[in-house]
């Protein structure tokens, strides 16, 4: 079995990458990276959906920091969709990360939320 | 006897020699011995006799192949080339094609003026040539054909000689053939059998599995087991029996095989998962149908959740016994549109069994198939281990001559959760998805509740994180885990061997901050053999 499943959706503006299963040391790097690649530059950035994540370890804390400096290099946004009460809400609360970047209630606000940029993030 | 181009069509046998001449060839053709060997060696020792009797220098037997409508060199004495080069003739032409086309048997006195379309009979320098059909009850099998380096008119005595042969020999080739192509398929569908059936059970945490597939006495079926790991700490047991035998049964076990596993790992209930291969088996639009059991254990809660379609029910297996468990009648897979299978739910004790089956095991000609159910009941009531109520179930109820109808069995235990743990692990990645498996689970064996196990997963989860981080020694390294509770109060030691790193950059150091915010106290000790991590934290409800 394995330990994560990367669903990765295009939409008009932003790449909807939806994370379920287990982040652990063992996986955050490749999924990072995944989602990464699979992100045209063309995009206005990436919607991270952990709604459905049942395990978030500090090596994936770390992989989300790193793919956010990533996107912003290239021009791009990252938005975390983390319901509060979600597994990855409870670990990011003890890790003392509310917030490792913008976030939004869910993948829909996510996507309006990139409606109003022009592409690029310019 | 001559005509033509030297090709005869003789007449049918009359049997010229004496009485002792014949009863000795007779026996030599007629041999029980014969009927007992398989076909490769029931053709070479055809030949020899053959050969012996009529002091021939080549004897060759070709086999008919219906499909091709062709002649096909099986066996061969003195021009072996014959069948080394897969020689087909065509029915109808040529030396033999005519013998099996008009079923005659045919002399030819000299080979440079016959009709002759096999080369090797020239090439070999043959003269002349004898040939009868082999012929059972009517239908065509073959031709036997003897031949001679040195001009030779055979005779009336030679032919009644080969045609007793061809006489005693076709029965027992097409018997032999028969068996050959029933082996072959025999062998065909083990290997596929075997290849469709998994080929290791897998090493689930907090479970122990074991399984059996019995063949029948004469061929394969379609029964197979299934052992599927699922996410979120739950474990899937497959049984199944595809209705009908042989390859064509096998190979539908590995499409539904495959689809219920398919189903399964989406995280689809028992029901419902049954229920989606009913559909897939509807459109497949051939006739298939199969039962199956589909149970899932939640290594977590130690819940069952398990539904059937048209299947024998499962049986539990505990310390005060065996039973078989109620099931709601469904129907089998591909049987009516849109079947319902109905799930029910048990918890299994630590150390309990389920044991799921398929009905070759209990099925007896002529008993009533709750005696079986009660046979088998009675065969793994005390049964500890998977592995012993496998063997206790094919002890007591596979005969001494095999299954009728083929049989599979799985069995699986919701293993006994240790009151402490103390683990040596790998000190690579992947090893701490197993810990957290364990750890859960003996967090709820200790009464934790949902956020005592999340958090205290997640701190151990760090502390081995940095423990295998720590290992950078090139040979395989390890670490330790040591779990305790007592009076309502975990204590989690986490040991390894290799030298504290300070975490790297701000990020890297959350591990810590995350071990310190999930428990009560977090003691970290380095030194310059290790360094150790010791956790407690005492349960919210306790």
């Amino acid at each position: 079995m394995s330990l994560a499943d990367v669903q990765l959706t295009l939409a008009p503006n932003a790449v909807v990458a939806r994370i379920t299963g287990e982040v652990d040391m063992s996986n955050a790097e490749e999924m990072g990276a995944t989602v990464i690649g699979a992100t045209p530059t063309d995009a206005q950035g990436v919607v991270l959906d952990l709604s459905d994540l049942d395990y978030l370890d500090s090596a994936g804390i770390y992989v989300i920091f790193g793919m956010r400096a990533s996107l912003q290099a290239r021009g791009q946004s990252l938005v975390l969709v983390i319901p509060s009460g979600s597994p990855v809400h409870d670990v990011l609360r003890l890790a003392g990360a509310e917030r490792p970047g913008e976030m939004a209630d869910s993948v829909a606000d996510a996507l309006r939320g990139f409606d109003g940029r022009s592409p690029g993030g310019a | 006897m001559r005509l033509g181009f030297g090709q005869v069509a003789l007449r049918p046998a009359e049997l010229v020699e004496d009485a002792s001449g014949q009863a000795r060839t007779s026996w030599r053709f007629s041999d029980p011995a014969l009927s007992e060997l398989p076909l490769e060696r029931l053709l070479d020792e055809l030949l020899n006799r053959v050969q012996e009797a009529l002091g021939v220098d080549t004897v060759a037997i070709l086999l008919y192949d219906e499909e091709a409508n062709e002649l096909v060199a099986r066996a061969a004495k003195g021009i072996e080339e014959e069948v080394e080069q897969g020689v087909r003739l065509p029915i109808g032409q040529g030396f033999a094609g005519r013998i099996a086309g008009e079923r005659v048997p045919i002399f030819i006195a000299d080979v440079d003026h016959a009709d002759i379309l096999n080369p090797i009979l020239r090439e070999k320098g043959i003269c002349s040539l004898l040939g009868v059909p082999l012929i059972v009850e009517g239908s065509l099998i073959g031709v036997m054909h003897v031949g001679s380096l040195t001009p030779r008119a055979f005779g009336q005595a030679d032919l009644a000689v080969l045609q007793l042969a061809a006489a005693r020999a076709a029965p027992a080739i097409e018997r032999a053939s028969l068996f050959a192509a029933l082996q072959h398929e025999h062998r065909v569908s083990m290997v596929l059998q075997r290849s469709l059936l998994p080929q290791r059970l897998i090493d689930v945490t907090g479970v122990g599995v074991a399984a059996r597939y019995l063949p029948a006495r004469e061929e394969v079926g379609g029964d197979w087991y299934d052992v599927i790991e699922l996410p979120r700490g739950k474990v899937g047991v497959v049984i199944g029996d595809v209705v009908g035998h042989g390859i064509a049964a096998a190979a539908l076990m590995g499409r539904l095989r495959t689809a219920l596993h398919s189903y399964a790992i989406e995280s689809h209930s028992p029901g419902r998962t049954l229920e989606l291969v009913d559909r897939f088996v509807h459109s497949l639009n051939e006739p298939a149908m199969a039962t199956a059991a589909y149970a899932v254990f939640d290594t977590y809660s130690s819940q069952v959740t398990y539904a059937t379609a048209g299947h024998l029910p499962p049986v539990v297996i505990s310390e005060s016994g065996a039973r078989a468990l109620e099931v709601t009648p469904a129907p089998p897979l591909g049987a009516f549109p849109y079947g319902r299978c109905p799930e029910h739910e048990l918890t299994l004790g630590s150390g309990e069994m389920l044991f799921l089956y398929t009905d070759g095991l209990i099925e007896r000609r002529g008993v009533p198939l709750n005696l079986g159910l009660d046979a088998l009941v009675r065969a793994v009531r005390t049964a500890r281990t998977p592995e012993e109520a496998c063997v206790f179930a094919v002890a007591d109820l596979v005969p001494d001559d095999g299954l009728r109808d083929d049989a599979a069995i799985v069995a699986l235990q919701n293993s006994v959760v240790p009151a402490e743990l103390h683990l040596r692990l790998p000190a690579e990645p992947k090893t701490l998805a197993h810990v957290r498996r364990v750890l859960r689970r003996w967090l709820i064996e200790r009464g934790a509740d949902d956020a005592d196990v999340a958090e205290v997963t997640i701190a151990v989860s760090e502390a081995c994180a940095n423990a295998i981080e720590h290992a950078y020694s090139p040979s395989p390294a390890s670490f330790e885990l040591d779990a305790s509770g007592q009076d309502g109060e975990i204590t989690v030691t986490v040991r390894d061997s290799g030298r504290w790193r300070a975490p790297r950059g701000e990020n890297r150091g959350r591990g810590l901050s995350i071990m310190v915010a999930a428990m009560d106290d977090v003691k970290i000790d380095r030194t310059e053999t290790g360094t150790e991590v010791v956790m407690r934290r005492r349960l919210r409800n306790r």
